[in-house]
């Protein structure tokens, strides 16, 4: 890739991360919390965007952030109140913004006139600061105008007075000698607050008369802070003595003018004498506010995704040649010597180890993926004129990188029914005697080795006869089909159907439950519904951490080897006469423990052979699926529980009822993984309208 | 015209290496250059002065030096010392 190119992939990437940070602070803002972290960070995002588009001349993009960021600027001063208003508008801001990267990346159209309204609003509202300002003109003394709004900064920890100051800096020869560096003071100060630096380059000669150990430039730089004129001049305390240096604080009416101005060097004074002692307690906040900028960047690095993905890949493999090596050794009969045994295991920890490390590596939290949904909501909020609020919850999260990315579709999808469909409108919530505001709730979590999401609205929940008459109508079951409360709740995931007798351009863009629901099966998931008339409805996404590898049985079937997931397996025992019934012409139930569970011969169910083995020659192992259902799988024998590395069947053959993935075993034979929960459906008759339960 | 001649700058531009700089300049005296700043991930002000001694000798003798692939922290700190790509090239006025 060009280098440039290269840059700017950065720069965009970074801009993403930008942008989550942005929207995270301004909901927090609007939630409440106006610290001055919150609103330096939301400074900062808009900020870094800013300066990195201004270096590939995205003029539009620093156009709009420009304005964004004087807005931001005013509140981070106290001049402008974050109220609801103005923090509305600033979320709508951050979806313009957030837009305007995206066609800067991408490109495409731009529609103007939607960040033209905003910036007017935006305008807006710093004019309307200015307009309490000339009302109130003794109020501009103290520089507290949130008195003016009746608005009490109650949780401003610092100072909410805003401080400018001008330096002038001519470092010494010395000051570079000593292996001072003005980037690096520049850089202290750009912590304090909005800084504005103007070098005076007059003097630099040309090459032929240039002196490397000479000092010929110096600085003039314009701060606006917090901070008072001792942390300023804490910056520079190791320079003292090295440099001429002057720091002054500006007049509020001074406070607007460009910074740019001619200094003639032989103006600048001598460097102040500082205070030290006074100074140093200012310098350790400055320094812990940095560190706390500075340490996510510097503990991360960013790698190309596909080297991480290579590594996987060959990670796979030596875990698979580990396991061939030691069925060889096993075969050789060379596991008699111990050390050779020790050795093996060992190379078996350590392979595991390695593994679940680069496994580590693109796991990532799902934080990112929550933030975009919250766009999602205020916009068909919006729209529908519903009144909606996003509680998000288990953001930390981590999941595979694939899977985050393979989930943002559906996610969508499903956020906007849950508005769309799910919530009512105000009037109607209102006379159902629930709050005015509806809520839509997203949360993730880890439940035994998957990363359960869900998405939970408090509106009107199902309406089942209503799903019945509909799914009836457009011919998808019988007029007299008895259905349960949940397969008709599965009737949403059945193609072709949309409760909406109109098709909104909100939810109905073209792809209904069943592709969210094909989406999500594609990872590896499943999804399921609770619902409650009158209260909500949840979906519930149960997906893998991983894509590539897991825990498995592996076992023995009609002399074709298969792998049963781990994680399905609740135990296994041996059928003892007298334990299994036959229920009907084809059905067969184990008695456990006093109660009945259905037996599947799993060789029977896959077509391995036409006819049911005995369950006597056989082992069984009982399942829990996803619903929570339990079952009995009948397989001839169990050989082994390993670790396998999932190679998928979709992309190199195609889907197989009942079978999840491959793996390539020990002894180089492909194994296929069984997906429980779909022999178990499959199995369980043919009446039910759906198959809800997906592979696994 | 000749094919500029190419400077790639270190990663690392500060104090210790403006000599050197300024030498790799001096020799390429008389010739375009090109002034590959892709793998800096430092720029201090000494070796500033040097990049823009050189952008100042170029433009009176009337040859080009160009800068090109800037990395991300090249244009950081060279904003941080309140200059942007195209003042470091064009605004230098000859004494």
């Amino acid at each position: 890739m060009d280098p440039m190119q290269a840059i700017k992939v950065t720069f965009f990437q970074e801009c993403e991360e930008q942008l989550g940070e942005l929207e995270t602070g301004l909901l927090a803002m609007q939630e409440g919390s106006v610290d001055d972290e919150t609103v330096n960070a939301v400074f900062r995002a808009v900020h870094s965007i800013k300066g990195g588009a201004g270096a590939f001349k995205l003029d539009r993009l620093v156009k709009f952030a420009h304005v964004f960021e004087t807005t931001l600027d005013k509140i981070r001063n106290g001049a402008l109140a974050p109220a609801n208003a103005v923090m509305k508008t600033m979320l709508r801001a951050a979806d313009v913004l957030a837009d305007l990267v995206t066609v800067s990346r991408e490109g495409g159209a731009f529609d103007d006139t939607r960040s033209n309204e905003l910036i007017a609003e935006l305008n807006a509202h710093c004019d309307e600061k200015a307009a309490v300002k000339e009302a109130h003109p003794e109020e501009e003394g103290d520089n507290n105008p949130f008195a003016a709004l009746g608005w009490e900064p109650v949780s401003l920890s610092l100072e909410p007075e805003i401080n400018e100051y001008l330096i002038v800096f001519r470092p010494k020869p010395e000051l570079y000698a000593k292996g001072n560096e003005t980037t690096r003071l520049m850089r202290e100060l750009s912590r304090l607050g909005a800084l504005t630096v103007h070098c005076e380059i007059a003097d630099v000669p040309l090459l032929a008369n240039f002196e490397p150990e000479q000092s010929y430039l110096s600085w003039r730089a314009t701060l606006r802070s917090h901070q008072d004129i001792a942390a300023v001049q804490a910056v520079f305390e190791f320079v003292d003595g090295d440099c001429h240096l002057d720091i002054e604080p500006v007049e509020a009416s001074e406070a607007h003018a460009e910074p740019v101005a001619e200094v003639a060097p032989e103006a600048a004074p001598e460097a102040v004498e500082e205070p030290k002692a006074a100074a140093s307690v200012p310098r350790e906040a400055a320094k812990a506010e940095a560190g706390g900028q500075g340490n996510a960047t510097q503990n991360t690095i960013r790698v190309d995704l596909d080297r991480v993905d290579r590594l996987i890949n060959l990670v796979g493999e030596l875990v698979i040649n580990q396991a061939m090596l030691t069925q060889r050794v096993l075969e050789a009969g060379a596991v008699k010597n111990a050390s050779i045994a020790t050795g093996l295991d060992d190379l078996e920890h350590l392979t595991r180890e390695i593994q679940e490390s680069v496994m580590a590596i693109r796991a990532q939290p799902v934080r990112p993926l929550f933030q975009r949904m919250s766009r999602i909501v205020r916009e068909i909020a919006d729209a529908t004129g519903k009144n909606v609020r996003l509680k998000t919850e288990g953001e930390g999260a981590e999941v595979d990188r694939t899977v985050i990315e393979r989930l943002a579709d559906p996610l969508t999808h499903m956020i906007r029914n849950a508005v769309d469909h799910g919530l009512e409108r105000p009037d109607a919530r209102i006379a159902a005697g629930k709050p005015a505001q509806g809520e839509v709730r997203l949360s993730a979590a880890h439940k035994s080795g998957r990363v359960v999401i869900e998405i939970a609205d408090d509106g009107r929940g199902i309406d089942r006869p209503r799903v019945k008459a509909i799914a009836i109508k457009k011919g998808l079951i019988a007029p007299d089909a008895q259905l349960t409360d949940g397969e008709i709740d599965n009737l949403l995931f059945m193609p072709g159907f949309s409760t909406a007798e109109t098709v909104s351009n909100i939810s109905g863009r073209g792809v209904g439950m069943d592709v969210v629901k094909r989406s999500i099966q594609a990872l590896g998931g499943r999804i399921a519904i609770t619902s409650k008339l009158g209260h909500g409805s949840t979906f519930s996404l149960s997906l893998p951490l991983t894509l590539a590898v897991l825990d498995g049985m592996v076992v023995r079937v009609a002399d074709q080897t298969l792998v049963v997931p781990l994680n399905s397996i609740l135990e296994t025992m041996k059928p003892k006469p007298g334990e299994v019934y036959g229920l009907g012409p084809d059905t067969q139930v184990i008695g456990i423990r006093g109660g009945f569970t259905p037996l599947i011969d799993v060789g029977y169910a896959l077509g391995f052979r036409t006819h049911r083995a005995d369950p006597m020659s056989g082992v069984t192992l009982l399942i829990e699926t996803e619903g929570g259902v339990r079952s009995a799988l009948m397989v001839d024998a169990i050989q082994d529980q390993r670790q396998v590395v999932i190679k998928s069947l979709e992309s190199n053959y195609g889907h197989v009822e009942g079978i999840a993935a491959a793996t390539i075993l020990g002894d180089g034979r492909i194994a296929l993984i069984l997906d429980t929960d779909a022999i178990v459906h499959s199995s369980s008759g043919r009446n039910s309208p759906s198959d809800m339960l997906l592979a696994g | 015209m000749p094919a500029p001649r190419v400077i790639e700058l270190p990663e690392y531009l500060d104090m210790p290496v403006a000599a050197q700089l300024a030498e790799a300049f001096l020799k390429l005296a008389g010739a375009p250059v090109a002034v590959d700043a892709s793998k800096v991930s430092r720029l201090g002000a000494s070796c500033l002065q040097v990049l823009l001694a050189a952008a100042r000798s170029w433009k009176v003798e009337g040859h080009a030096l160009t800068l090109s692939n800037a990395s991300a922290r090249f244009l950081e700190d060279l904003n941080l010392l309140g200059l942007e790509p195209d003042t470091f090239l064009t605004g230098v006025i000859a004494p």
